[in-house]
């Protein structure tokens, strides 16, 4: 479990100083499947960095599952991320010289799993993605969609409790990920993982029991209802449309609806 | 393995990179073992002409003042009249006729004249104990060097002078003194119990001229000596033609004055390479008068082109190499620092999938360290070529080793004596051995390993500044990037 306390970001641009998080206050479950959404620059990614140990806040603390990650030495946070903490990007991030099955791989040598059993976890989690005749191919051999799954394979290989994705399907196209997120929600079941996933896609959010709207750096929490519309979307309070409405969107309307 | 794996990819990837940078410490390396390679030839000639002059095993060599004019009237030994001085002049009747210095002349022809000079003053032999007992020596050994001239007149009174030098030699002590750095070719050399046996050993370019072989007699001083071995010295020396035992030697009549107990050069074998200087000094103030000298002093006194050549290597050579080899540390760590800038965002995604620093750092140095090695091997490789080149292009290089002042070290085959003013040569009369020296620029097993211990440190330098750079890297900025 994630308690993330008053937590702020700011970065020092020269004179400027820009505050990416603003005085958070946050709790992710275990098993819980978190979105994060927001326009460029408001703080999405800086938030994954920080839930993953990959920076500091400048202000307030956050823990997991009781452990400060502040108070962890860089060492002691690299395990942590080896053991626990599986990450999904946008542009992939594979080792180009590698072959599928050794970014997959890459995972493993942190733990010190022996080879044959490095060999055996890797073959597990390329066919669980679908791709165990690809092992061997390149990561240019193989289609974005393919990469991505290449990278999840390689997130969760390790087994870990969290998993954090930036923008997963960010450049992928339409059924490209629609199939990356329903195998995302397919492990996300399967594992009982944490996941917390940050886009700008009200698409790829709605599988999500929750959405953090990220907005200058302040976060608006929204619940699933529990309940389904029309659309089958957790978000659509708005009964007769067809997709569900961009938080974002929703709030604005909300608000336009209030002020009418 | 993985990190074998991962490293191959890597260098497969940038080829044409990890080429550039292995050739150019191949081609620094190679440089350095091509100097080191000449300079270690140059140094070998140099050592053979040296160490030919007085022997391996010998650190100080001891000599005589020249040795006075013959008093003229004087006796030697052997109870023969000293010629003394004497010059020729033409007779009457255009004969050439021999004079001395009282006055008396005689027709030179069907005469001839045999001198036994020695080239040095004698030194009490009891010195040569005595220097043995200096603080500092393992031993020391006495010599005696000797030109034996020989002038003959046909009977139109022209003259053909030959000569040949001898060298009395201790046969207790076969470790001292020229005789020493010889290889033997036929027959045997001298025992101690040779020590008063009219036996000599000959050299093997003497023995060819001459036509001689083990068992072949030779005169000197109208002593019939008996060939017992033929030796060969190191190649382009001008070593002594005969070697007798040195008792035979001091009892040989002499042009002018006699060597009985007495020695003309003292060789000595210091303790300790360090100590040599400290025993030079013990001696000149033990034999006050005498030419006390060092390899490193005769070093320091040989000219020609091979000293030229030395100094080439050292000073040029050496800081040519040093300079390219700078350049092509500079060139691999820049090329290694794009190489990881490149790379930024695949180690940030390998630290923030837990890669410890040092795990990254160590597959950069990996990367670095097999160029390194490349680089090594092809500069081992270029710099054979480099000393196999030299070795067929270089001319012959020239030595010149002049004898210590007041000698009278004459080269093989110079006739002394009769000719311009005639008598033998006076003090102050410069000598030297000039002789041709090959350049054989050999590569060592040390050059080896200095080379490889460059390109690898070479390759690890740039490793290590790329290295610097990734453990700096933030995971969040490196990724940042790539967003």
């Amino acid at each position: 479990m994630y308690k993330l306390t008053g937590v702020t970001k700011l970065y020092h641009k020269g004179r400027r100083t820009v505050p990416a998080v603003r005085d958070l206050d946050l709790t992710i479950s275990d098993g819980e499947w978190l979105a994060v959404q927001g326009r460029t620059g408001h703080g999405k990614s800086t938030l994954l960095n920080l839930l993953g140990g990959l920076d500091q806040p400048t202000e307030g603390t956050i823990e997991l599952d009781g452990t400060g990650l502040g108070a962890l030495r860089e060492p002691r946070l690299t395990r942590l991320r080896a053991e626990s903490i599986g990450f999904i990007f946008q542009t992939f991030n594979l080792v180009p010289t590698l072959s599928a099955a050794e970014n997959v791989e890459t995972a493993l040598i942190p733990l010190g799993t022996g080879h044959s059993g490095r060999r055996r976890r890797v073959a597990a989690a390329l066919d669980q993605v679908g791709l165990a005749d690809r092992a061997g191919h390149l990561p240019a051999e193989l289609s974005g969609g393919q990469q991505q799954r290449v990278a999840i394979a390689r997130a969760l290989v390790k087994e870990p409790k969290v998993l954090l994705a930036d923008e997963p399907t960010g450049n992928l196209d339409t059924d490209t990920r629609d199939d990356i997120i329903g195998l995302l929600e397919q492990l996300w079941r399967e594992r009982g993982l944490t996941l917390v996933l940050v886009t700008h896609d009200s698409a790829v959010a709605r599988p999500a029991q929750r959405v953090a709207v990220m907005m200058n750096g302040r976060v608006t929490i929204h619940q699933a209802t529990g309940s389904t519309s029309a659309s089958g979307s957790p978000w659509d309070l708005h009964p007769g449309n067809a997709r569900a409405p961009d938080p974002l969107t929703r709030s604005r309307t909300d608000r336009a609806g209030r002020r009418a | 393995m993985f990190f074998v794996t991962y490293l191959r990819r890597e260098l497969r990837r940038r080829m044409r990179q990890a080429i550039f940078i292995a050739l150019g410490l191949a081609l620094g390396v190679g440089l350095v073992v091509t100097v080191a390679a000449a300079s270690a030839g140059v140094k070998k000639a140099e050592s053979g002409v040296l160490s030919a002059l007085y022997g391996v095993g010998t650190d100080v060599t001891v000599t005589g003042a020249a040795p006075g004019p013959p008093k003229p009237g004087s006796t030697s030994k052997n109870g023969q009249n000293n010629q003394g001085s004497w010059g020729l002049q033409e007779g009457p009747n255009g004969q050439t006729e021999i004079c001395t210095s009282n006055g008396t002349c005689t027709s030179a022809a069907g005469k001839t004249i045999d001198q036994l000079m020695s080239s040095y003053s004698g030194i009490s032999e009891s010195k040569v104990s005595q220097a043995a007992r200096l603080p500092g020596v393992t031993a020391a050994a006495g010599g005696i060097a000797l030109t034996d001239n020989t002038t003959t007149f046909s009977s139109s009174g022209s003259s053909s002078p030959s000569s040949f030098t001898v060298d009395g030699v201790d046969t207790g002590k076969p470790l001292l003194g020229p005789l020493s750095s010889a290889a033997l070719t036929s027959g045997h050399s001298f025992t101690a119990a040779d020590a008063h046996a009219d036996v000599a050993v000959v050299d093997s370019g003497y023995a060819k001229s001459e036509n001689l072989k083990v068992g072949s007699d030779l005169t000197i001083d109208q002593i019939k000596f008996t060939i017992i071995g033929i030796v060969r010295q190191a190649q382009a020396t001008s070593p002594p033609d005969v070697y007798v035992p040195l008792t035979r030697a001091q009892a040989m009549s002499l042009y002018a004055g006699s060597l009985t107990g007495a020695v003309t050069t003292i060789y000595v074998a210091a303790a300790s390479a360090s100590g040599i200087a400290v025993v030079s000094k013990e001696i000149a103030r033990l034999l006050p008068g005498t030419t006390v000298t060092t390899q490193a002093s005769l070093a320091r006194q040989v000219t020609g082109s091979v000293s030229s050549v030395a100094k080439l290597a050292s000073d040029l050579g050496r800081w040519l190499a040093v300079l390219v080899l700078i350049a092509a540390f500079a060139v691999a760590c820049l090329l290694t620092m794009v190489a990881v800038a490149r790379r930024v965002a695949e180690f940030g995604t390998l630290k923030a999938i837990g890669w410890r620093t040092r795990r990254i750092v160590a597959q950069v140095l990996g990367e670095s360290a097999a160029m390194g090695i490349a680089g090594a091997a092809g500069g081992v490789g270029l710099g054979f070529a480099g000393a196999a080149i030299i070795s067929a292009v270089a001319p012959m290089l020239s030595a010149t080793v002049p004898a210590p002042s007041g000698g009278f070290a004459l080269a093989a085959g110079q006739a002394a004596g009769p000719g311009l003013g005639g008598g033998p040569r006076g003090p102050g009369t410069t000598a030297s051995h000039l002789v041709a020296v090959p350049l054989h620029p050999s590569v060592t097993s040390s050059v080896i390993a200095l080379a490889v211990i460059l390109a690898v440190a070479g390759g690890l330098l740039a490793g290590a500044l790329g290295s610097w750079r990734i453990a700096r890297l933030r995971p969040a900025d490196a990724l940042s990037r790539v967003a």
